[in-house]
């Protein structure tokens, strides 16, 4: 059986990645193509009839004024969770690998929060800051504001990423050898410079992974959103995925709501794909 | 060895989750093509507190007539939901939705039901061109409800709901007993300020005139008077510092409860009320205003949540004449009456259905529905009215814009919106 032939390379692929091949096309690249097609459609969702439109809903996508609103919340708010997300899931990392007593349950501690649902956690921060908080420190609720519920969106965001973030940061961490940051520690760093001149470089990686993810989960934001504060008060906390679904199914502009869905996609996909090539550019191989 | 266990275990799975995908989807054409001796259909329930009722009720109902009769239930957005099962060719044949789906899918999707018995029976039923489509499935009614206990308490005197005819009237035993407001954009813009539209002589008019600028809703009389009366509500609510936050289902376990006496709210809060420990005495009466038009003396409702008949080729027509059969059998049948009555605590929308309604809040709409004094839902809004009235009038609730800003931004929205084909 010679191994460099076409046809065997064909069976070894159908064989180990013909699987996955298959379900990738099925449910990821054939419902963005028919997606993209709905998107020149006035479709209402429900119809038996998908009049052609052309470009029609990408015009009224441009010129639907609270799309551009949650847009730009989301922006805002992803900042805003990127960064804290960061700098908490680094800060955790960094105490975790310290080999304080009882890391492991550490670890596994600032882990859970991943694992509850969003919906779930969403509710169950509901009720922290809607009862709890105005029965321990009275005054009205966090989420009856406009900025007080960005805020609570924000924390809830970070708290949940905050753990999952941290994995990352401490397989960074324990990818550096402890040589190097010995080293120059005998050149005379103390320890602060160690971090900032030594580690953190070797580390780029885990950032570069750790801020993709973030921005990509932030931008598209709809469970948390939708459990917390479903857009409350006065839909002034609706993100651009959740104004996208209302769009599409609530208000049944199927076709105007699948053009912001695909809008969405691109400027997430420019973010993100930006933030990666900055990224690895810096990178560093010890 | 064991990792080749493992590995062996591992594909056993993946390929029974295939074939219980694929396996789904044969017996569901099994259902379609019904070769075999009992037809099967399916009904798509969207109104949650029925469910087990109604699941009870499919096992019966298929024990006794040999029909398959199966309910499903999705929290979805109804129109979201039916979509993806239109989508993928597996229609219910029986789908339950709100009646401004009625208007967008029964041309597509609904069989012409007007032949059938009970239309006769029910003015509730929606005929679109002359042709009855939706059966409705009961009648619910929007008012304050009021806890007659509640009340007696602080006044210190019987309550007569039907002696409340002004928004004075409203405000003397409002500022004693205190009320609750909901927060929620649906009960805000589809129910209470749907009631400005719903009471105009011609509420099709009313829209087009605020469309076109002929009438100015800051002006209207009915428009004022109605939030004269939320006003009050307002000023007494329970939480007020916090109207915006304030849960419904605490509002209504207080309400229930006794803590306060009155609420904007339906026949349905009764699925929540009725989880409290609640008085006796409790009512839906009308929003009084002080535009004397009689509409203090009646309830704005009409039929609620519609079933119709799948006409696609994916349902056969003994499914068709099976589906007619059991939406026969609830308006005729004894035990269908029970079920929508006794079991689930609906208010009939047919004449001929005489049991009486246990909960207080549905006698309280079987009465003004009996008398004729029901003031017709108006089904048109558009689908994004309440989600972004609700947002307006959520900030007039919390005082962030006054009522000449409200009818402003109302007017904005009815600027660029468009009622729904009627």
């Amino acid at each position: 059986m010679k191994q460099n032939k076409l046809s065997y390379k064909i069976e070894q692929y159908l064989i180990f990645a013909g699987p996955g091949t298959i379900l990738f096309l099925a449910v990821v690249i054939v419902p963005f193509i028919y997606g993209l097609y709905l998107t020149l459609t006035s479709w209402d969702g429900v119809s038996a009839t998908k009049t052609f439109v052309g470009l029609q809903n990408f015009a009224a996508a441009f010129s639907d004024a609270d799309y551009w609103k949650a847009m730009l919340r989301t922006v805002i708010y992803s900042v805003f969770a990127v960064v804290l997300i960061n700098i908490m899931s680094f800060a955790l990392a960094f105490l975790v690998t310290r080999g304080i007593k009882g890391q492991n349950f550490f670890r596994s501690g600032f882990f859970v929060p991943n694992l509850i649902g969003g919906i779930v956690l969403g509710y169950v921060w509901k009720f922290v800051f809607n009862r709890a908080f105005v029965a321990i420190f009275g005054g009205s609720s966090l989420l009856a504001s406009t900025e007080g519920a960005m805020f609570c969106l924000i924390i809830v965001s970070v708290w949940q990423y905050a753990g999952y973030m941290m994995l990352i940061y401490v397989a960074g961490f324990m990818s550096v050898s402890k040589d190097v940051e010995e080293a120059s520690r005998i050149d005379g760093c103390t320890s602060a410079q160690a971090m900032r001149n030594v580690t953190i470089p070797l580390m780029r990686s885990s950032f570069v992974q750790c801020i993709f993810l973030s921005i990509t989960r932030c931008f598209v934001v709809y469970d948390v959103n939708l459990s917390l504060t479903k857009g409350d008060p006065f839909n002034t906390s609706v993100m651009a995925a959740m104004h996208v679904y209302n769009q599409a199914f609530t208000y049944k502009n199927y076709g105007l709501g699948q053009s912001e869905a695909v809008i969405l996609f691109a400027v997430c996909a420019i973010v993100g794909v930006t933030q990666v090539l900055i990224g690895k550019r810096g990178e560093v191989e010890a | 060895m064991k990792k080749r266990v493992l590995a062996i275990l591992l594909a056993l799975v993946l390929v029974l989750g295939l074939a219980a995908c694929s396996g789904g989807g044969n017996s569901g054409d099994g259902g379609s093509s019904s070769g075999g001796k009992k037809v099967a259909i399916t009904i798509f329930n969207s109104k949650m507190e029925i469910q087990s009722q109604m699941e009870e009720m499919a096992k019966k109902y298929s024990e006794e007539k040999g029909v398959d009769l199966e309910v499903y239930y999705s929290s979805d957005t109804v129109a979201a939901h039916l979509s993806t099962r239109y989508a993928s060719n597996d229609p219910y044949t029986i789908s339950m939705v709100d009646a401004k789906d009625v208007y967008s899918l029964a041309a597509d999707h609904a069989v012409d039901l007007s032949d059938q018995d009970w239309v006769k029976d029910t003015t509730q039923a929606i005929a679109i061109d002359g042709k009855t489509y939706g059966f409705p499935v009961c009648v619910e009614a929007r008012g304050i409800i009021y806890n007659a206990d509640a009340i007696k308490k602080a006044t210190g005197a019987d309550f007569d709901p039907t002696s409340i005819k002004k928004t004075a009237d409203l405000q003397a035993i409002a500022e004693k007993c205190g009320t609750g407001v909901m927060k929620e954009d649906w009960s805000l813009a589809a129910h209470y300020l749907a009631e400005v539209y719903e009471q105009q002589s011609d509420p099709d008019a009313f829209i087009k005139g605020i469309k076109d600028g002929s009438i100015k809703l800051a002006d209207d009389a009915k428009f004022n008077a109605l939030m004269d009366t939320f006003d009050v509500l307002k000023a007494n609510n329970y939480a007020k510092d916090a109207a915006i936050s304030a849960e419904r289902e605490v509002t209504e376990q207080k309400l229930a409860e006794g803590e306060i006496g009155l609420m904007f709210g339906g026949n349905w809060d009764w699925s929540v009320i009725n989880a409290y420990q609640y008085s006796e005495n409790m009512g839906i009466m009308p929003v009084p205003n002080d535009v004397d038009d009689g509409s203090s003396d009646k309830l704005v409702g009409g039929g609620s949540k519609y079933f119709f008949i799948d006409s696609s080729e994916n349902t056969s027509d003994e499914q068709r004449q099976a589906a007619k059969d059991f939406l026969n059998w609830l308006v005729y049948d004894e035990a269908g009456q029970d079920f929508i009555v006794n079991q689930c605590a609906l208010v009939p929308a047919y004449s001929n259905i005489t049991l009486a309604v246990k909960d207080p809040l549905g006698a309280s709409v079987k009465k003004y529905a009996d008398a004729g004094a029901l003031i017709p839902n108006y089904n048109y809004l558009p689908d994004d009215h309440y989600a972004k009235c609700g947002a307006i009038f959520q900030k007039y609730l919390a005082n962030e814009i006054d009522r000449a800003q409200f009818a402003a931004e109302i007017t904005e929205y009815w600027s660029t919106a468009e009622v729904g084909a009627h």
